[in-house]
């Protein structure tokens, strides 16, 4: 798939390893030139508008749940009841609506991207500072080289 | 209500939904007094205040412009005008209107977001914009139009809309043409149009019978309701400049809460909208001042929770303020100007969406910061909000525990604080069943 797909990462690069989805979506931008729509967004809010016609929305952001340090998981959100299935998740969000909070509204506005994939890299440093654990560096990498070979095989299963 | 339980509780709120970073509130009554009240917060721009010392003076913008996603622009002209200040710089009149109409996208982006999504649930009964959309979906779609046209003339000003990249000291590193001005003239009448909807919508809303005694504290200019310059007015009649201010203004540190809260000559104040309009109402433009008539302030408003009427006032102005630059928008050249770093002291004060802003700089000879100061607005209206937050309670305890919560938080909300920016990680618990 390389048409209507939107590579957003989220963060900030002043959190340490909150700066993650943002090194992430860097990343990509370089790698590739065919996406409609790449790159760090500092507001998850700022997907509104971005993603609206999307098929695909990729993003990136840091989570923390308990995984090993850097660790990657994509979730498939696409069809996700995100009252239901996400109960257990909230976004510790800078500007009152978060990601999963952007996610809902856009669903409440038929403006969501038909599928909307979450790269979560685990993160645990959330203080002021910049860099990211070395873990979570890894964890970058990792994550690109899922992303692109998604973006490469036109695949977007997960 | 002797005997009553109401009159003995304590109110938290842990994690502030809605506000612009991490914050938290504690209220305490006992026999029906509020004995305690502390608006928390996390999140400080004092680690910045630490990084730019070393800097070159001609960093600080862009540097100061990641403490805060929603007003970097407020952040980055700031920094200018005290280093400019520093450096003896005189901005060119192109540049000082170019810099107007960019921080007119800030605001109405910033005010859009606040209002539609932020605070307008509140008057719901709406958990959030999610809800309310349910409820009232065009109202949603028309803050979001809003705040896309704000993004829209900072993305072509800025550079981009979050974090913009072509302000410098001394100016711009790019002047748009002129015919990229003008295309911002059409969407910006539709956005006037959406802004008076707004105005409409909101004076509509019921608000608790409060009014209050504030201390304002604005920018003024004596031409014009002030944005990106001007200097430091009172509700007492006090007039300073921004070194004056900046010295009389103490923040003293206090231990639940990393930000510093800020008295003036030893007395809380407040800064932004309602203070904005208190001391500036009469340079409003004519369709602002309607705008005010029809929302029902035409004369002054001291009640907090109609601070959202205010706000939408303050939309209807930025629309419009920024068809009027963009009418009249003749492209600065050269785009910024130049000069020669020497050794000082500079201050520069800005009206940020949510209140007055302050920076100060020392530098050495060569231009490098020895000394940062920032002061935004939300310390400097801590104080207010906390007093704003005993008198609700203590006419509130009558009300549920739920129902006196939802108020105190609707209170603190009326402010729009802006918590500094923090990290905004997932929280996840996966289930793997």
């Amino acid at each position: 798939m390389t048409s209507g797909v939107v590579v957003a990462g989220l963060g900030s690069e002043y959190r340490q390893d909150d700066g993650a989805g943002p090194a992430v979506a860097r990343r990509i931008a370089e790698m590739v030139d065919y996406i409609t729509d790449v790159g760090p967004m500092g507001e998850p809010l700022d997907l509104l508008g971005r993603w609206d016609e999307a098929d695909l929305a990729i993003v990136i952001d840091s989570m923390r749940s308990g995984a090993e340090l850097g660790a990657v998981e994509v979730f498939d959100l696409s069809e996700a009841d995100l009252e239901r299935d996400l109960v257990g998740t909230t976004t510790v969000s800078t500007h009152g609506i978060g990601f999963i909070g952007t996610l809902r509204l856009s669903r409440a506005l038929d403006r969501a991207p038909s599928r909307v994939l979450l790269v979560a890299i685990e993160g645990r440093h959330f203080d002021q500072g910049m860099g990211l654990s070395e873990a979570v560096q890894n964890g970058v990498d990792q994550a690109v080289e899922r992303i692109v070979d998604l973006l490469g095989d036109g695949r977007t299963d997960v | 209500m002797p005997g009553d339980e109401r009159n003995d509780r304590v109110i938290e709120v842990h994690g502030l939904a809605r506000v612009e970073g991490e914050g938290s509130l504690k209220v305490a009554i006992s026999n029906g007094e509020v004995t305690d009240v502390a608006l928390t917060i996390f999140e400080p721009p004092r680690f910045f205040e630490a990084m730019l010392v070393g800097r070159d003076g001609t960093e600080a913008p862009d540097i100061t412009s990641r403490i805060c996603g929603i007003c970097p622009v407020a952040y980055q002209l700031t920094a200018c005008a005290a280093i400019e200040d520093a450096y003896g710089i005189q901005p060119s009149a192109e540049v000082a209107a170019l810099r107007r109409l960019l921080y007119c996208g800030e605001w109405i982006q910033s005010h859009a977001l606040h209002i539609h999504l932020l605070h307008a649930p509140d008057f719901f009964g709406c958990a959030d914009a999610v809800e309310l959309a349910k409820l009232d979906r065009s109202a949603i779609e028309r803050g979001l139009r809003l705040k896309r046209m704000g993004n829209q003339l900072m993305e072509l000003v800025g550079g981009r809309a979050v974090h913009p990249v072509n302000i410098r000291v001394g100016g711009f590193y790019r002047s748009p043409q002129e015919s990229e001005i003008s295309g911002l003239i059409d969407p910006l009448l539709r956005a006037r149009d959406d802004a008076l909807a707004t105005l409409e919508w909101v004076a509509g809303f019921d608000f608790p019978d409060v009014e209050r005694d504030y201390r304002f504290v604005a920018l003024r200019t004596g031409h014009n309701y002030p944005i990106e310059s001007g200097f430091v007015a009172t509700s007492d009649g006090l007039e300073l400049s921004p070194r004056a201010f900046a010295e009389r203004v103490d923040e003293q540190h206090v231990e639940r809460s990393t930000a510093l809260q800020a008295r003036l000559d030893g007395e809380a104040y407040l800064t932004g909208p309602l203070a904005r309009f208190a001391l500036n109402k009469d340079h409003l433009p004519a369709i602002a001042l309607e705008a005010a008539r029809r929302g029902g302030i035409a004369d002054g408003c001291t009640n907090p929770f109609k601070s959202i009427i205010v706000r939408a006032i303050e939309l209807v102005f930025a629309c419009d303020e920024a068809l009027r630059l963009a009418r009249a928008y003749s492209p600065p050249s050269p785009s910024a100007a130049t000069f020669e770093p020497r050794g000082g002291t500079g201050h520069g004060v800005t009206e940020a969406p949510r209140g007055l802003l302050l920076n100060r700089y020392v530098l050495d000879p060569d231009g490098t910061i020895l000394l940062a100061r920032i002061m935004p607005p939300t310390s400097q209206n801590q104080l207010s909000i906390e007093t704003d937050l005993r008198q609700v309670v203590e006419a509130g305890l009558e009300l549920s525990a739920d129902a006196l919560t939802s108020r105190c938080e609707l209170a603190v909300r009326n402010h729009d604080p802006c918590i500094s920016c923090a990290a905004h990680f997932l929280d996840v618990e996966i289930d793997r069943r």
